[in-house]
């Protein structure tokens, strides 16, 4: 056997495919959820995403754990129209959600940044707003994951426990999916577009997060306070600004429930109000975070 | 001889500082040199060229395409190497490579076997799987090589990428450098270190202020019609003979550079003659880049 050794393998050009624009896209949106998961990331990475998809697991386990046990045991009817359904889920799913935005907005902006690896970025095919739709698509792909994956898990959980039977049970409720889809819709947008403003202008990842955390937590009592006590005119549109609580007045208005006592409703505005607003910011803000980018890149 | 880049009239301010004046540039495709003090423009060339940065006026067109409507072919078939920072400490050598080549376009399959492969070439394939946070300087540059070139571009823009090494990965970097033309990636290469762009590159470009000073094969810049003379004794009167006959004298000590005259060559020996003044050694002026540049902007400056 010859004992030569290869020490340079030369170069090979490449004459496979390229994907251009649309290939970066896909490839930004695929870095985007590793990294938000912290896939291929150091083990301290992927402590808090998946703490928080392990919650939202056990949290639909114990949703439909109940629904089972009450099947199987029988208890009042009240006991059971307590239980928390399609539209009530959505208050643990949009708690859960409200952190994992907040950790990994900040993420897949700020690095980026920070560490100068835009100029790799907008050195390829690719342009300020595809990049930032790529991004927006990562951080929904998980979101709406966050929403739906439990949602439908609950749907057919409730189908199988139906007494009327799997099919006639789903084919009975077909506009629950219309409204789970349009919902998570709105809580991903009503969330995700303070997230990245906030993330395009601070340079801190942790900071930006914290900041998050605050405008959607502490801006909902000082929100409250001012429509109780408040006396100039139009204070009741100070309402518009819990951002937190404007997806789930939206929520309620189409899964008609009354979950809580929110601002909005307090100041006596139309839910479609909440909704516009939730358009609005995601406008204004997804048009300023553009400017910003067209300006870095 | 096939055409790189192309600018016309090439403009770019930043507020009231002019980076780029009025740029017209002609590149062959090879291996080409960058060079100018700091400030002169060399980035902001490469970023207009990239299209990462508009031009205030004039156009620019790189393989072909014009930068401002063709951004996304110019970019599909270039790459860069930043002068600064642009790596990911938390990803793997091996994962940012893979995604550099992704976003270039490459399918997913091909752009982890492209990364291993150009690793591979850079020096760095046992260090793949490490995270770029751990890396040295001297790691880091050849990262910023491996993902400019991972997609197989026909053009790569390297920004000072010997900047911050040491004597031996500067060496070893100069090498890399030197190697891709023989792949077949046309180089443009930034310096303000003219002795690498002498030993590196075909071509070098000039620039001092945003203007452009030269544009030129490297070879045309070593050769001029001049002698360097050190004589034995003082030279006062062959200098004044010899600009009595026409030609230029700059003298230095008992050196003279003498230009001018028809022919050089006769007009020294017929000088020597004449004055009686000795002979030490003679010869042909090579002349340096850094010479080169330094005239030539000092020319540019006094007219």
């Amino acid at each position: 056997m010859s004992d030569a050794v290869i020490f340079d393998r030369g170069y090979r050009g490449y004459e496979g495919p390229r994907k251009g624009r649309r290939g970066a896209f896909w490839a930004v949106v695929r870095e985007g959820i590793r990294r938000e998961l912290g896939l291929r990331r150091k083990a301290k990475s992927k402590v808090l995403p998946w703490l928080l998809i392990t919650i939202s697991l056990i949290s639909m386990a114990v949703v439909v754990g109940l629904h089972w046990a009450v099947q199987q045991f029988g208890v009042e009817r009240l006991v059971a129209e307590q239980l928390p359904s399609y539209g009530q889920y959505f208050d643990t799913a949009s708690t859960i959600s409200l952190l994992f935005i907040a950790l990994a907005a900040p993420q897949l902006l700020i690095p980026d940044r920070r560490e100068g690896v835009l100029s790799i970025y907008f050195s390829r095919p690719l342009r300020p707003i595809d990049y930032l739709g790529a991004k927006y698509t990562a951080l929904g792909f998980l979101i709406m994951g966050f929403f739906l994956v439990p949602e439908f898990v609950l749907h057919i959980s409730l189908a199988a426990l139906a007494p009327e039977g799997f099919f006639s049970y789903l084919g009975g409720n077909l506009d629950i999916l219309w409204k789970i889809v349009l919902v998570a819709f709105v809580f991903f947008f009503g969330y995700t577009s303070v997230a990245f403003g906030i993330s395009a202008i601070m340079s801190r990842a942790g900071i930006a997060s914290a900041v998050f955390l605050g405008v959607m937590v502490m801006l909902n009592p000082i929100v409250h306070a001012v429509v109780r006590l408040a006396t100039f005119p139009g204070a009741k549109y100070v309402s518009l600004l819990a951002f937190q609580e404007q997806p789930r007045v939206v929520r309620d208005w189409v899964f008609g429930i009354s979950t809580g006592d929110y601002a909005t409703t307090s100041a006596g505005l139309e839910p479609w109000m909440s909704l516009a607003v939730i358009g609005v910011v995601f406008v204004v803000v997804s048009a300023a975070v553009w400017q910003r980018y067209r300006r870095v890149s | 001889m096939t055409e790189l880049i192309r600018t016309s009239d090439l403009t770019h301010r930043y507020g009231d500082v002019v980076a780029l004046d009025r740029l017209n540039l002609s590149i062959p495709a090879g291996t080409i040199g960058l060079v100018g003090a700091n400030g002169a423009g060399k980035t902001t060339l490469i970023r207009v060229l990239m299209g990462m940065l508009i031009p205030s006026t004039g156009t620019a067109s790189v393989l072909g395409h014009d930068v401002a409507s063709g951004l996304v072919e110019v970019r599909s078939r270039v790459g860069y190497m930043p002068e600064g920072a642009c790596l990911p400490a938390a990803q793997t050598a091996a994962d940012f490579v893979a995604f550099a080549a992704e976003l270039a376009g490459i399918p997913v399959g091909d752009a982890r076997k492209r990364s291993s492969e150009i690793l591979y070439l850079v020096g760095l394939h046992e260090e793949r799987f490490r995270y770029l946070g751990d890396f040295s300087t001297g790691m880091l540059q050849r990262v910023k090589l491996a993902q400019a070139i991972v997609h197989d571009p026909e053009l790569a823009f390297l920004d000072e990428p010997a900047s911050g090494l040491d004597p031996e990965g500067r060496e070893q970097m100069l090498q890399l450098i030197a190697r891709l033309s023989d792949f077949g990636i046309s180089v443009v290469f930034s310096s303000h270190i003219l002795e690498d762009i002498e030993r590196t590159c075909e071509w070098v470009v000039m620039l001092d202020g945003g203007r452009l000073v030269r544009s030129a094969p490297i070879g045309s810049i070593g050769h001029e019609d001049a002698l360097t003379v050190e004589v034995t004794d003082e030279p006062a009167g062959l200098v004044e003979w010899l600009t009595g006959h026409g030609a230029t004298v700059k003298t230095a000590g008992r050196v003279l550079h003498v230009t001018g005259g028809s022919d050089p060559f006769i007009l020294v020996r017929d000088g020597l003659a004449a004055t009686g003044v000795g002979l030490r050694r003679m010869g042909q002026r090579a002349r340096t880049l850094e010479e080169a540049f330094i005239e030539d902007a000092q020319r540019r400056s006094e007219g």
